[in-house]
Order: C-alpha cells, then sequence, then structure tokens
C-alpha cells in the first residue's frame, strides 16, 4: 500500500473568507479547492495544465490550480470564479459573457472568467492582442473564443467606467399582473 | 388591478344573515403572485412582428405557418442564455460535481493490450485490501448494449475480450481515490494476446479472430461492420466528362475535445431505485442500457442529466462506465463517482472515423455535374457505436445541394483495435463534404471557370427533391454563396492574390433532425414531447427531455413559449433534467432539437394560448380571432383599453380544472424512398452553408494561417442570432482544428500518441481566424417559426475552404487532412523538385483566365436565382427533382424517361470487378450465404 502522506494544517484565505482545512500534504490545490473548500466552480479538465479551466488568483495572479501544490497556495489570497461576483451582483465581466455569448457549454467559462478578471484588473483598456495573450491559456470548444473576447472588450467599458453596467434584459421579476394603456378602472369579469 | 380580487360571491361588505350571525362578505386580496415591478404592459414590438401578419419583420422567404403564433416577444432576438447566470457564477452542476452523501470513488481497470482473450480476473487481493468496498467483473454484467439496436456489441466490462487499450476489464469502488487506484492495481488480469489489427484495409481481409462476430450477418471472417452500396441515376452520363476529379483522401481520427471529462453518480436510493447522475446528452438511450445491462425496469431508474461540458457528438452512447458505476454503487449499497482523466477520454473516444476516401467527379460539356462516385472506407474501431448510420452518411449526404446526373457510393466500416469511433459535429458527412468540395473546385480549374459560378449554377432549388429522394423544403444555399462572395470580396481576391496567399470557397449541407426515431415506429410514438404546467402563480413549467449541452436548447424552448405566450422569459421554467419528470425524448444528436422540441413546445403553448384566449373570450366577450396577446395581456385588437391581464384570464381558465396543463409532441412527415438504406439521411428539413475562407501560408516552412471567414449558414430562422452566431464561429473553429492540427496519432505499434491536450492540438485563441457569420434565413415550412439547425451544418464547409484557399495559395493540393506543416512542406518540395524551382519563393501561384464556359454558367446561374426565388415563396410550385437540368420531366418518375436510370443496392458483377477500397467489402459473401454459421 502507498504511504499516507502525513497530515498538515492549511490555512488560507479563499474567496475573502479565512478558511482552515486538514489536507495531506502532498495534496494537489485543484482538489483541496473542490473538495476541501467546497469551490466546485473550479474545474477539472485535464490535470496537467492544458485547458485552464482550473485556473485561480493567487494574490492577484491568475495560477492553473491542477499544477499547484495545495501548499503553495498557503496563506495566500485565492479568488475563485465563486468569489468573482459582489453578493448577488454580478461582475461585469460575468454578465458580459452571459450577454455576448462567452459561455455555452459553461465547462471552461470558471477559467477564463479568472483569468479576464485578472487582466482587467491590471489593464481596463486591453487591446485584442493583450486579450488573446491574457486567455492563450484557455481552452474552449464551443464558442471559437470571438464571442470570449467580445465579451471581455465589453466588460472592459464597463470597467473604465464608458458604460454602464447593463441590466438583464427584462426585468427579473415581471408582474404577470399588469395593467394595459389607458386602462379605465374596473372590476374583473366586467368588459367595457 | 385597482380594487383587486373578491373571494366569493355575496354582498360588498359584512352582513348580519337573518338568524343574527355575521358572516364575512366580500374581502378584497391581492391578485396572488402579482407584486412583480413592470406593472404596465410594455408595447407591441412590431420590429419582431412577420410583415405577413402585420408587423414589421421583413419576409423574403413567404409567410409561415407559425406567424400568427409570433408575439414579438423573443424569437429574433439575441437572447443570453437563460442558464447563462449558473454557468458563471461557478454554479452549474457537471457530472464531477454531484456530491452525494457518504460517496465513495470508483476506478476502471483498463486492458493494456489491443486484442486479448480475458483468460482469468483475480480480484482476491483488491477485494482483501482496506477501504475498497466493490470489485465487478464482466462477469456481473453480461447483457450486451449499444446506441444502436441493430448493433448492440458492448458490454459494461469485458466479456471474454478486450478490444484495444484501454478497454474495461474491471472495476473497484473504495473510500477514497488513491484508495481505488490501488485497488485498481492490485487486480491481476490473465490475457492472451491475439494478433490486432490497426490498418482499416486489413480489416477489409478475412482472419482467424473477427473482432466481433455477428452471426449469420457476418461479411465472410473479416472485420466489415456494415457495408453500403448506393447507386442512383444514369451512369452512361460520365462518358466523356469534359473535366474529372479524382481524389484518393486520408482522414486522421479527430476527437471532440470537450473541456469535461466524462464522469457519472450512481446512487441506489432507500427504496431501491437506480438514481443516475450523468452528463449525457442522450439521457433516454442510457436509461434503456441501463435498463438491459442491470436488468431493472426502466421506471426504476431515474437518469439525471448535469450539466454537460460539452458534447459534440461524445456523449451520445451510453457508455460502460455508467453501466460500472451503477453495478458498482449496487454492490456496495452507497454513490459511487466516477470521473474521468483525460486520457479515458481518448479511451471511449466515438471520435470521427479516420477514413481513406476516393471520390470521382465528373462534369459534362455544359459544366453540369453528371457524376458523383464516392468510396468511403472508415474505420469503426473496436465498437460499433453509431458506425450503420456513419457508413451512410458518407455517402448519402453528398447527394446534395447539387443537382447530380448520377451519383454511386460504396462504404464500408471496418472493426481494429482502436478506441471506437462514433459521431461527431457533422456526423459521417464532413470528410467526404471535403473531398467533393475541392474535387468541384478543381473541375472549376480545369474548366477555367469561378468555381462559385460552377455551384450557382448546379444548385437543386427550394422544394425539390435529391437524386436519392430526400425532400428538400428550404433551401437558402443561393443566397450563402451570394453573401459570402459579396463579404469576402471575391471576385478582385481569388485567383488574384500573391503566392502565399489564397482564398477559397467551400459549401455544407446537413441534416436537421433525423427523420426517424432509432427505437421506435415514428408512427407509434412522436420523435418529441413536451409538457407544460402553470398554476394561479403564473409562471410556467416547461418540462423536456431535450439536453443542454451548451448549444442552448433549454434557451430555444423557452424563448418559443415565451413567444407564444408573450410573457417574459424570466417566467418560463424549463425542467430537462430527470427523466422522472421529462417526457422521452431523443436527446440531442441529429441536430434535431431546436427543430422538434420547439416544435413540440410551440404545440403545447398554443393548446394554453387557446385555453387563455378562451377564457379572455368568457370575460371580454370577443371572438379569440380578434383577441391580441401581448406581454402579459391580453386585449381587444381593435381597442387595447378593453382587455384583461395574463393571470385574470389565467384565473378564470383554471376555474374547472385547476392549474393548466398541456402537452404537444413533434413528429416528422412520412418521407423517403423504398430503396435499402433509404431512412439514413432523412430529415424533416436540411440545412446549407457556404464559407469562404482566407489563408496565409508561409511557403518556407508550409505553416498555414487561416486569417479570415466568412461564414454564411441558412439556419431557416435565427430563433436567437446570438446563439446561432455562437454556433457558426464554434463550428468553424472545431473544422479549423480538424484540417490544420487536429489528429489522433496511433504509432507503428497501434498505440494512441497524444491522448491529452497538449499533444493533441486543439485549436487557442492564436489560431482562430476572424469569423464573420453571416445568418441566412430561408424560413423553413416545418421548422419551429421557419427555423433548422444551426449546430453541425457550419462545421462542414469549413474544412474545404481552406485546402482550397491553401491551393490558391501555393498551388499544391494535399489530399491529407490535417495540413501540419511537415506535408505541406514536402509537397513543396517535392513541386520545386519537379519544376526544378531552387527557391520556394519563386514558386508559381495559380492564375484564372475564363472560358467562354464562364458566361454560359453566369447566365445559367441568373436565370436559377429568379427560378429560385419563385420557388422559394411558392410562387412556384410545380414539381422538382433531381434530374430536371439535364432535361427530364419531373412528373414522370425518371426510371420510366431514361434507360438505366437505376436505384441499386447491390453491386452487379461486372461493378464487382472494378470496386474501390471500400468497396471490396463486398467480394465476400454473408455468413448466411455461404452455408455457415446461421
Amino acid at each position: 500500500m502507498i504511504p499516507v502522506a502525513p497530515s498538515v494544517v492549511w490555512k488560507s484565505n479563499i474567496n475573502g473568507q479565512q478558511k482552515e482545512s486538514l489536507i495531506p500534504s502532498n495534496a494537489i490545490l485543484l482538489d483541496v479547492l473542490r473538495d476541501k473548500a467546497g469551490c466546485l466552480g473550479v474545474k477539472r479538465g485535464c490535470d496537467m495544465g492544458t485547458c485552464g479551466c482550473c485556473t485561480v488568483m493567487i494574490d492577484g495572479v491568475p495560477r492553473l490550480s491542477c499544477l499547484t501544490m495545495a501548499q503553495d497556495g498557503a496563506g495566500k489570497e485565492i479568488i475563485t470564479v465563486e468569489g468573482l461576483s459582489d453578493g448577488a451582483h454580478l461582475a461585469p465581466i460575468q454578465q458580459c459573457f452571459g450577454e455576448h455569448g462567452g459561455s455555452q457549454c459553461g465547462f471552461c467559462t470558471p477559467g477564463f472568467l479568472v483569468a479576464s478578471q485578472a487582466l482587467l484588473n491590471e489593464n481596463s483598456n486591453p487591446s485584442e492582442q493583450e486579450i488573446a495573450c491574457a486567455i492563450e491559456g484557455n481552452l474552449c470548444r464551443c464558442t471559437g473564443y470571438q464571442q470570449i473576447i467580445d465579451s471581455i472588450k465589453a466588460a472592459a467599458e464597463i470597467h473604465r467606467g464608458e458604460k454602464e453596467s447593463t441590466p438583464p434584459v427584462s426585468d427579473a421579476h415581471p408582474d404577470p399582473h399588469p395593467t394595459g394603456p389607458d386602462e379605465p378602472t374596473m372590476p374583473p369579469g366586467h368588459a367595457r | 388591478m385597482a380594487g383587486g380580487y373578491k373571494q366569493q360571491p355575496g354582498s360588498r361588505s359584512s352582513e348580519t344573515r337573518k338568524d343574527g350571525k355575521r358572516v364575512a362578505g366580500k374581502q378584497s386580496f391581492a391578485p396572488p403572485g402579482s407584486g412583480g415591478s413592470r406593472p404596465k404592459m410594455a408595447e407591441r414590438d412590431l420590429d419582431f412582428i412577420p410583415e405577413m401578419v402585420g408587423g414589421k419583420e421583413h419576409q423574403p422567404a413567404g409567410a409561415h405557418i407559425h406567424d400568427r403564433a409570433r408575439t414579438g416577444t423573443t424569437v429574433g432576438k439575441r437572447i443570453p442564455l437563460v442558464d447563462a447566470n449558473a454557468k458563471v457564477t461557478g454554479q452549474a452542476w457537471y457530472g464531477d460535481d454531484v456530491r452525494l452523501q457518504n460517496e465513495i470513488i470508483g476506478r476502471i481497470v483498463r486492458s493494456p493490450h489491443h486484442y486479448a482473450k480475458v483468460v482469468s480476473v483475480d480480484t482476491s487481493k483488491a477485494e482483501n485490501l482496506p477501504g475498497v468496498l466493490a470489485v465487478a467483473t464482466g462477469d456481473d454484467a453480461p447483457n450486451k448494449f449499444g446506441v444502436l439496436p441493430v448493433t448492440k456489441d458492448e458490454h459494461a466490462m469485458a466479456v471474454e475480450k478486450v478490444r484495444h487499450v484501454g478497454d474495461l476489464v474491471a472495476c473497484v469502488a473504495a473510500i477514497d481515490e488513491a484508495t481505488a487506484r490501488e485497488a485498481a492495481a492490485l487486480i491481476e488480469v490473465e490475457y492472451e494476446v491475439l494478433d490486432s489489427i490497426h490498418d482499416m484495409k486489413k480489416g477489409l481481409e478475412d482472419v482467424d479472430e473477427p473482432i466481433h462476430w455477428r452471426g449469420k450477418y457476418h461479411v465472410g471472417t473479416t472485420n466489415v461492420q456494415k457495408r453500403v452500396f448506393q447507386e442512383f441515376g444514369d451512369r452512361s452520363m460520365v462518358e466523356n466528362p469534359s473535366a474529372m476529379y479524382h481524389g484518393k483522401w486520408k482522414f486522421q481520427g479527430v476527437n471532440h475535445g470537450f473541456t469535461e471529462p466524462h464522469a457519472v453518480v450512481a446512487h441506489w436510493d432507500s427504496n431501491g431505485r437506480l438514481q443516475l447522475y450523468t452528463p449525457q446528452q442522450v439521457p433516454h438511450y442510457a436509461h434503456r442500457a441501463l435498463a438491459t445491462v442491470l436488468e431493472v425496469p426502466m421506471h426504476q431508474i431515474n437518469v439525471i442529466r448535469t450539466f454537460v461540458g460539452g458534447g459534440f457528438g461524445g456523449k451520445s452512447d451510453p457508455f460502460p462506465h455508467e453501466m460500472c458505476a451503477a453495478i458498482l454503487a449496487r454492490k456496495a449499497g452507497r454513490p459511487v463517482r466516477i470521473n474521468f482523466d483525460r486520457e479515458e477520454v481518448f479511451w471511449v473516444n466515438r471520435g470521427r472515423h479516420p477514413s481513406h476516401i476516393e471520390v470521382q467527379l465528373y462534369a459534362d460539356e455544359d459544366a453540369r455535374i453528371s457524376g458523383f462516385d464516392i468510396d468511403a472506407l472508415i474505420d469503426g474501431g473496436g465498437f460499433a457505436s453509431f458506425g450503420h448510420v456513419t457508413s451512410y452518411y458518407n455517402g448519402v449526404l453528398a447527394t446534395a445541394p447539387y443537382e447530380l446526373g448520377s451519383f454511386h457510393y460504396t462504404g464500408a466500416r471496418v472493426w481494429t483495435n482502436k478506441p471506437a469511433s462514433g459521431a461527431m459535429r457533422g456526423h459521417g458527412a464532413v470528410n467526404t463534404r471535403c473531398a467533393v468540395e475541392v474535387g468541384l473546385d478543381d473541375m472549376a480549374e480545369q474548366l477555367q471557370v469561378d468555381p462559385i459560378d460552377l455551384r450557382l449554377a448546379n444548385l437543386l432549388p427550394p422544394h425539390s427533391r435529391t437524386i436519392s429522394g430526400f425532400r428538400i423544403t428550404s433551401n437558402g444555399m443561393r443566397q450563402a454563396l451570394q453573401k459570402v462572395r459579396e463579404g469576402s470580396d471575391w471576385d478582385n481576391k481569388f485567383r488574384k492574390l500573391p503566392l502565399g496567399k489564397g482564398i477559397g470557397i467551400g459549401c455544407g449541407f446537413f441534416i436537421s433532425g433525423s427523420g426517424l426515431p432509432i427505437h421506435w415506429d415514428p408512427n407509434k410514438f412522436p420523435h418529441a414531447t413536451v409538457h407544460m404546467q402553470i398554476d394561479m402563480d403564473g409562471g410556467v413549467t416547461v418540462h423536456t427531455g431535450a439536453a443542454d449541452i451548451g448549444q442552448g436548447s433549454t434557451t430555444a424552448v423557452a424563448q418559443v413559449v415565451a413567444e407564444v405566450l408573450a410573457l417574459p422569459i424570466e417566467m418560463i421554467h424549463v425542467r430537462s433534467h430527470e427523466s422522472d419528470t421529462s417526457p422521452v425524448d431523443l436527446g440531442s444528436y441529429s441536430s434535431r432539437v431546436t427543430f422538434m422540441n420547439a416544435n413540440a413546445a410551440i404545440r403545447a403553448a398554443l393548446e394554453i394560448k387557446e385555453k387563455l384566449l378562451n377564457a379572455a373570450w368568457d370575460v371580454l366577450g370577443y371572438h379569440p380571432d380578434t383577441l391580441v396577446l401581448n406581454d402579459r395581456r391580453i386585449y381587444y385588437k381593435h381597442d387595447p383599453a378593453i382587455g384583461m391581464s395574463y393571470l385574470e384570464a389565467l384565473h378564470k381558465a383554471q376555474e374547472d380544472k385547476g392549474a393548466l396543463i398541456s402537452s404537444g409532441a413533434y413528429r416528422s412527415p412520412p418521407m423517403g424512398g423504398v430503396h435499402k438504406g433509404a431512412a439514413a439521411g432523412l430529415a424533416p428539413a436540411y440545412s446549407f452553408s457556404a464559407y469562404v475562407a482566407e489563408v496565409d501560408v508561409d511557403v518556407e516552412t508550409g505553416l498555414i494561417k487561416c486569417t479570415d471567414v466568412w461564414a454564411a449558414h441558412d439556419c431557416g430562422k435565427a430563433l436567437n442570432p446570438l446563439a446561432v452566431e455562437g454556433q457558426i464561429i464554434g463550428s468553424c473553429h472545431m473544422g479549423l482544428g480538424q484540417v490544420l492540427t487536429e489528429q489522433m496519432v496511433y504509432g507503428r505499434s497501434g498505440h494512441l500518441q497524444n491522448p491529452n491536450l497538449l499533444d493533441y492540438k486543439i485549436p487557442s485563441v492564436h489560431e482562430m481566424p476572424n469569423v464573420t457569420p453571416i445568418i441566412i434565413e430561408s424560413c423553413d415550412p416545418e421548422g419551429p417559426f421557419g427555423a433548422k439547425e444551426a449546430g453541425e451544418g457550419p462545421l462542414l464547409p469549413i474544412l474545404p475552404a481552406v485546402v482550397n484557399a491553401v491551393y490558391d495559395a501555393i498551388g499544391i493540393r494535399v489530399n491529407d487532412l490535417p495540413l501540419t506543416p511537415d506535408k505541406i512542406w514536402a509537397a513543396i518540395t517535392k513541386k520545386m523538385k519537379i519544376e526544378r524551382i531552387e527557391d520556394a519563393t519563386n514558386l508559381p501561384v495559380p492564375r484564372l483566365d475564363f472560358s467562354e464556359l464562364q458566361e454560359k454558367l453566369a447566365k445559367r446561374a441568373a436565370e436559377h436565382n429568379i427560378r429560385d426565388k419563385k420557388r422559394q415563396t411558392t410562387e412556384d410550385t410545380s414539381a422538382y427533382v433531381n434530374g430536371v437540368l439535364f432535361g427530364f420531366d419531373p412528373n414522370i418518375p425518371l426510371e420510366e424517361q431514361v434507360e438505366g436510370w437505376a436505384h441499386a443496392d447491390k453491386p452487379s458483377a461486372e461493378q464487382l470487378a472494378e470496386l474501390g477500397l471500400a468497396g471490396k467489402a463486398w467480394l465476400k459473401e454473408e455468413q448466411r450465404n455461404m452455408g455457415g454459421e446461421n
């Protein structure tokens, strides 16, 4: 039987919250995030750093969590896709990915979001080439990247303050009981 | 509404009865469910209401049967996917994100041999390892399964034989992954290694031990899984051609490369029912296969489709690992989760078939296409999967969009000891399409005409029939070609660009839903069913089995329901994850979901609409024909002030029976001929596409960079242009991978050498060209609001467009995909040697000097343009069948007009002598004709 690695206490700040758990000393950050910290939004696509689905921000820098030892992330600030939104409000980048078709099946989306948020934090006016370089480590099989780039550009505009964060296409809670134009007040059941 | 609702009839205020008792009178209370924002009805959005019913939406292709159901709410608008928020916040739950209480981890033991008999499996050491809770082998599940009922040839785990490296032999479940891996290593399997086959050509030969045995239907003792022979039309037409193309093509296997590896969770609940969580494109087939393998009735299994992290055909088979998880969970009495690593994804494969395709194309003196001869030998790997269908698709999907004088197809699919090939985006049509379109380009070169004009002068019109009997309804091929020609500035670039820069054209044709359901008689069950329910809160719950794999089927269903009922899309809730609650649906393949499911959803929604309008009729006193639905209200069309809210109408309609319930279904019309294989390729509608690609070729390294693509796709009607464009660009990406970089490389000993995403080269963001998606709307008469598919067809044209562009750039055709730099460079050096050129930068580039034929073609194309417009709008409803271009009468069966207008499904004796590669499969007899095993 393979000897079990000794357990160590692992402390980190994940999405603004201090987390502490007991992990095997040789654990991979991806496994810890998914299985100990409950961040199932961090995806496992290839286990060898080729697809970028597991990208998280460690102290503001996008990193592949499948190639990072958990111990290397100890004591640092880790932001996953779950940490991008501010409470119930989507971050501009999240909003734009939805609106511009940057996400189809959605599996690569968390990695792309984190990588592009890291870019926008540094540079709110990236050129197309800079965007491409920021997401070159992420593979997407659905969108062909074009709508992802559109999404990032749109989010950059919001970051620069040139555009308001657009409200949803229609209101989230439409009243099923609206009134019509020039409608007189009349009891139901009494047509004019 | 002011005044609100009244509880019960009676006086306005509380009163005292005669006996002195006080009773409550009517009390106002707020209508249930109201109180949301937006208390005012929005105005009708006339821009999205067809002009035929009084709106402003232009309808160049004429009216549609669903026009009257349009309310201008969602159809044609750029709607984000309804599940986008789940995806961007990390809340979408994929296969590996299902975490059940008390779960344990499963691990699969795989074969290290290509082909071997399993002599014994010793599991005792693994069973004794602490932490191991269950071990299973092939003996635990002897029943066969397979996606097609005619070719059930898979087991959960090897019974008797393993058929490729990575084939399943046993599985274990343990408390954690480390223990499970350890236990898997402790399982001792004794193999007797057999001679394996890796070259598909060898699959045609008789061997001692065929990979599968089909009994009386087995072809000789070969590894031929399926052979097809089809012949239509007049073979004498190909004599004395004015141009001819003969191409021998090689296509490598391609994997889907979805980002989510397979994963499954099986759980036998407290009532002994199986709850199986799996990212499946086709949950219903998995459901059936599970019942067969586990010997449990289907109603005791609940298949829960998780979010699917990309499918592309690769998650549409029922998979052995799904069975393994269920078997392990049953043994262990605890939920079992199995998730694959990337290498295992390649072992399961089901990607595009490696193929040898030989095509011969002929054109006559008027540059009409007098014949297509196609011979396709495809490598099925270890199992049948969808191969039966693929064998047909490689030929029959080339019978349009052009009018042909004759069509001849021989196809064969062989088993080899590789991971199984199966269905992948553009199923079966992609490789042949590439060969054929490049052939047309070559013939245009020989005839010295413009390849776009050659195509435009040979297209089948709308509302016609192909040579193989497919019914073409809407057809936007012509507009697609015209648009890309315009968009790309084709006329100023083609054959005019300098060395190293090139531009090329390619077309595509694909089915929009397969005409026949695989598992049942289409007359007995519909293809798709949608259930709807609205309770007093006004929210609409839609139950469908359509599997959203990222293409947005859930959004499409929500959209059409919202459109018909004139409700905001937020009020539509689509439930599609569980087989317990979803009506049976065939799932996401054959590009059928939007077409069939949305059609079913429209029918269900129309039933609800009728109930609402009847209720409004009761109240308002106006006939439903004079009532308008718009943004949560129903009103008299001549005076919007006379009306009622949706909620009031709903409550009126609910008076007698409570929640409104409806069911809608779709079944395709009866279609097709009677010849053998007539059902393959039948579809209620077909999509068409044309792409122009521009490339840069570095003549000194052979590196190709695709820079721009103009991609026109006829999707009938874009229900959601945002999603359609996403599909077009995504298809470009996937096709570009196949033509430039992607291949499954098998080494000399037959081992797969690149089962990972580092060596399997999926294009990254830097390899993507600028894609200009162009949506063509031909308004299909049977599609939902006129829509057809947009998911698979757009992949086809990118391959030939790039290959043709490379020829335009350097004057060299390479018929071996992918076009990697080494192949291009080898071809360049070969040409330099032959033509005695010292410097690659002095390579000659092809130039075009129009022949007399060009004018003739342009004239014919212009005439056909007028003809097609009339037929599209059904101004002209005369019959049109393939053959009219050659002067035949469409109203008389062609067999009666032309001697030798054949339909053959078997080669004649004289044809047997000159068959191509795949045709050689016909040299052997089936066992039943050999007096062999019955």
